[in-house]
């Protein structure tokens, strides 16, 4: 903009952000995820001092509220899931600059009244002209949105303020359809306006990842194919599909979580360092190393999938996954996915990538596990060692936060035994209980208009071509392996690693 | 729980530490930095609390030393404290009397977690040159509150004469949310030039002064302080060509705020007085010496009339 705040300092870190002046419009405002995280996310921010007093929160919705109605609503989410304490007096502030509009995705006069409310809330909150969208909503409804958006002239904004636009996961449900996503939305807005999120990968997460790797000299040295035997990467949840069965089913999970989650983890674990951290030298990364990633020859031998039947995760009974309500008796729907991929780079030429996700596992756990390999020579009785497994560096995601080293330590007593330890950081213990959820960091970011640290479109589109043969190949294949709730997947899987010498990691 | 172990040494309480450590299954390791607290009796357990709050975010030990300095032998009474006591660390609460309280450093040598940074902080009375105490010579950061001494002003001076780049003082990290405020006002159009502004508050109010001299350094225009309003830092108003764009709180000691600026609607917004448990904890997560407090102290502070 050619200004410069002469009281914006950059050695003056103390200061956190305030976003400008703007409003946020959130489409499908009466779903979980709006009012589980995204309201309370808001109220937080506003009450930790970080959103500005220009500041406009406008629902869209189906439902036929009056904006008192809509504040009723906002008021009851973040009384029960916001972090920080409720204070009447902020709530009133944030909630002065509320509004509801009613209609359907198909409305034009919805949008219309929209398109009035947003310029209504420039003049009296002096949001001037700063809107950001959150598409709250199923991806079959983006290309309508964006489209009224566009006719109603939303879209676009004047010189000097910004439009920006918040889309979630899932990005398309192959190459092609994200492709066709893709072009609907750059059709209305301009690449740098559009956020893609998935809030399974939170910022603090990447950048504890580039921390590790790249802030110390006792990782960088050996994380190559001369010491890694191979890396794991995993995310298990305990829970079935709850309700989502009607997103679910017929999409899978391969889809849902490998597709994004996993290979953006495999893309941080793997890419060579980035010149900067800024988001195009870190982009720039990621896209050469999954355009390195390899497919097995023989899919039947590398990648399993498997399907949760009826038993009970930890204490608490389970259905089957063709059991649960809304899923079609006859689905193919796959629960389990893993997969190997290999890396054609120098670094990783010969170490394999293994990715499994899973619902209805033994426990909530997502992590990377960089498995070593053996000393090549071991100065010590056969038996001394016996009990000696791999060294491994594992990065916990999430719950716990944190990194765990795995080596051989010598057993207390006259024999000389050596057996595998654990040494722990915690995250959780160091830094986090004050540390703000990720949806809060997410639309703060947004609303700063910080270039954001998710994937890209081309990021994306690498993805899906890595994705789309193997699903195309499980496509022809019948039922999957059936595996019982609670357990770590289908026999399937545990095949597919032993016929590589290897086997998964108990999380 | 509380252990008190009167009549002890420093190697007592570091076995009866190590002890509890192993029979409560916990690690020591995880501590991020050592807080020591030098404060007196009356005000040990606030000091305790807060100290507590904030290790939440930063698990730290915490050193709490107090004092008395009347009797004469040199005679230590320690206290310690986990679990549900001490907030995510532990407490180690120090009576040294006699001789002992003019070595308080090689007193607590011994219990500074191997390793990791030490912070001082004096709650009560603040010394006249912090890098010159005991404590906070071993310190990588020391933490002053002049506003809650019995003479602010003089108390402050001394502390700008002495200063030194690892001494913050509390005063300053209340501005925190007014800064970042005053901040994105500006960053919003018209950028029209500033050419005069004046700091409201109340007299012997720390912060209105140090907020005046760093609007005064970065702005490079004529700061005023209006001394009519009561309860500490009142408001800021920047004088433009085209009218004044101003911030003010709605009352005295009101957690609320308003903007004005021509053509524009009044916008309200929170402003909480932050706690000093809230003022701690951003000391501890920046360890770095601040440049920006050094310069608003060296040449800020000369820019403004301060009576």
């Amino acid at each position: 903009m050619g200004h410069h705040n002469p009281l914006r300092d950059s050695r003056d870190l103390r200061l956190p952000r305030i976003a400008g002046p703007c409003s946020l419009v959130i489409f499908g405002v009466t779903g979980d995820l709006s009012r589980k995280k995204l309201l309370p996310a808001v109220y937080d921010l506003a009450s930790r001092g970080l959103l500005p007093a220009g500041f406009a929160l406008v629902g869209f919705g189906r439902r036929e509220w009056s904006d008192e109605d809509f504040v009723a609503y906002v008021e009851r989410s973040v009384r029960e899931r916001a972090r920080t304490p409720f204070d009447e007096d902020t709530f009133r502030h944030l909630a002065e600059g509320m509004r509801f509009v009613r209609g359907e995705f198909d409305d034009a006069a919805a949008f219309e009244q929209l398109s009035k409310t947003v310029s209504e809330l420039d003049r009296l909150r002096g949001t001037r002209g700063n809107h950001a969208f959150y598409m709250s909503v199923p991806p079959s409804a983006f290309p309508i949105v964006s489209r009224q958006l566009a006719d109603s002239g939303l879209a676009k904004s004047d010189k000097g303020a910004w439009r920006r636009v918040i889309i979630e996961k899932p990005f398309g449900h192959d190459l092609q359809s994200a492709r066709e996503l893709n072009r609907v939305v750059a059709e209305v807005f301009d690449p740098d306006s559009v956020f893609r999120i998935d809030h399974y990968l939170g910022k603090e997460t990447v950048q504890n990842l580039l921390a590790l790797r790249f802030a110390n000299t006792m990782f960088e040295p050996i994380w190559n194919s001369n010491y890694v035997d191979h890396v794991q990467i995993t995310m298990a949840e305990d829970i079935g599909i709850g309700s989502r069965a009607g997103y679910f089913d017929g999409i899978g999970i391969a889809r849902d979580v490998i597709q994004n989650h996993l290979l953006q983890l495999l893309a941080l674990t793997a890419m060579e360092e980035p010149v900067s951290f800024s988001a195009d030298d870190l982009r720039a990364e990621k896209i050469k190393v999954l355009s390195a990633v390899r497919l097995p020859e023989d899919l039947s031998l590398h990648t399993a999938r498997g399907q949760y039947s009826a038993g009970w995760q930890g204490s608490e009974q389970a259905v089957g996954y063709l059991q649960e309500q809304g899923v079609n008796p006859d689905s193919t729907t796959e629960t389990y996915a893993a997969v190997r991929l290999d890396i054609d780079t120098r670094r990783w030429a010969g170490v394999p990538f293994y990715l499994r996700t899973g619902k209805r596992l033994g426990k909530r756990v997502t992590e990377i596990a960089v498995v070593f390999k053996r000393a090549p020579h071991l100065p010590f009785e056969q038996t001394s060692t016996s009990e000696l497994g791999e060294n491994a560096i594992v990065i916990r995601v999430q719950p716990d936060e944190g990194v765990t080293l795995r080596f051989g330590s010598k057993v207390p007593g006259t024999a000389m035994e050596v057996r595998d330890v654990n040494m722990d950081f915690s995250y959780g213990n160091s830094f986090t209980e004050a540390s703000p959820e990720a949806y809060e960091r997410l639309i703060l970011d947004v609303l700063l208009g910080e270039p954001p640290l998710f994937p890209t479109t081309k990021e994306v589109e690498l993805s899906w071509q890595i994705l789309d043969p193997i699903e195309q190949y499980w496509a022809t294949l019948g039922q999957p392996q059936a595996y019982r709730a609670g357990t770590w997947g289908p026999k399937e899987a545990d095949e597919m690693l032993a016929r590589d010498g290897r086997c998964w990691r108990m999380p | 729980m509380i252990v008190d172990l009167p009549g002890t040494t420093t190697a007592q309480i570091s076995q009866r530490i190590d002890a509890m450590h192993e029979e409560r299954g916990e690690a020591a390791q995880g501590r991020v930095l050592t807080l020591l607290i030098a404060t007196t009796d009356n005000r040990l357990e606030e000091a305790l609390e807060i100290a507590n709050g904030a290790s939440r975010e930063h698990p730290c030990r915490v050193i709490a030393v107090v004092p008395h300095e009347d009797s004469d032998d040199g005679h230590l009474d320690a206290q310690l404290r986990f679990g549900a006591d001490a907030g995510a660390g532990e407490c180690i609460v120090l009576h040294p009397t006699g001789a002992l309280t003019q070595h308080l450093d090689t007193l607590v040598i011994p219990l500074l977690v191997p390793d990791v940074p030490v912070m001082a902080w004096w709650l009560g009375e603040v010394p006249e040159n912090p890098s010159l105490e005991p404590l906070g010579a071993i310190a990588r950061s020391r933490i002053t509150d002049a506003t809650h001494s019995a003479d602010p002003a003089a108390a402050f001076a001394a502390l700008r004469a002495n200063w030194n780049e690892r001494d913050t003082d509390l005063s300053w990290t209340r501005l925190t949310i007014w800064r970042a405020l005053l901040v994105s006002m500006l960053d919003q159009p018209p950028y029209t030039a500033i050419r005069e502004v004046t700091v409201q508050g109340s007299h012997g109010s720390l912060p209105v002064d140090l907020l005046a001299s760093w609007l005064a350094l970065k702005l490079q225009v004529p700061v005023t302080i209006d001394r009519d309003a009561e309860g500490g830092l009142m408001g800021v108003v920047f004088h433009r060509e085209d009218g004044d764009l101003s911030i003010r709180r709605t009352g005295p000691f009101d957690e609320q705020a308003v903007i004005e600026q021509p053509g524009q609607m009044d916008q309200h917004l929170s402003m909480p007085k932050r706690s000093l448990e809230e003022c701690l904890s951003e000391e501890m997560r920046r360890l770095e010496p601040d440049v920006v407090y050094g310069e608003v102290l060296a040449e800020g502070w000369n820019l403004v009339n301060h009576d």
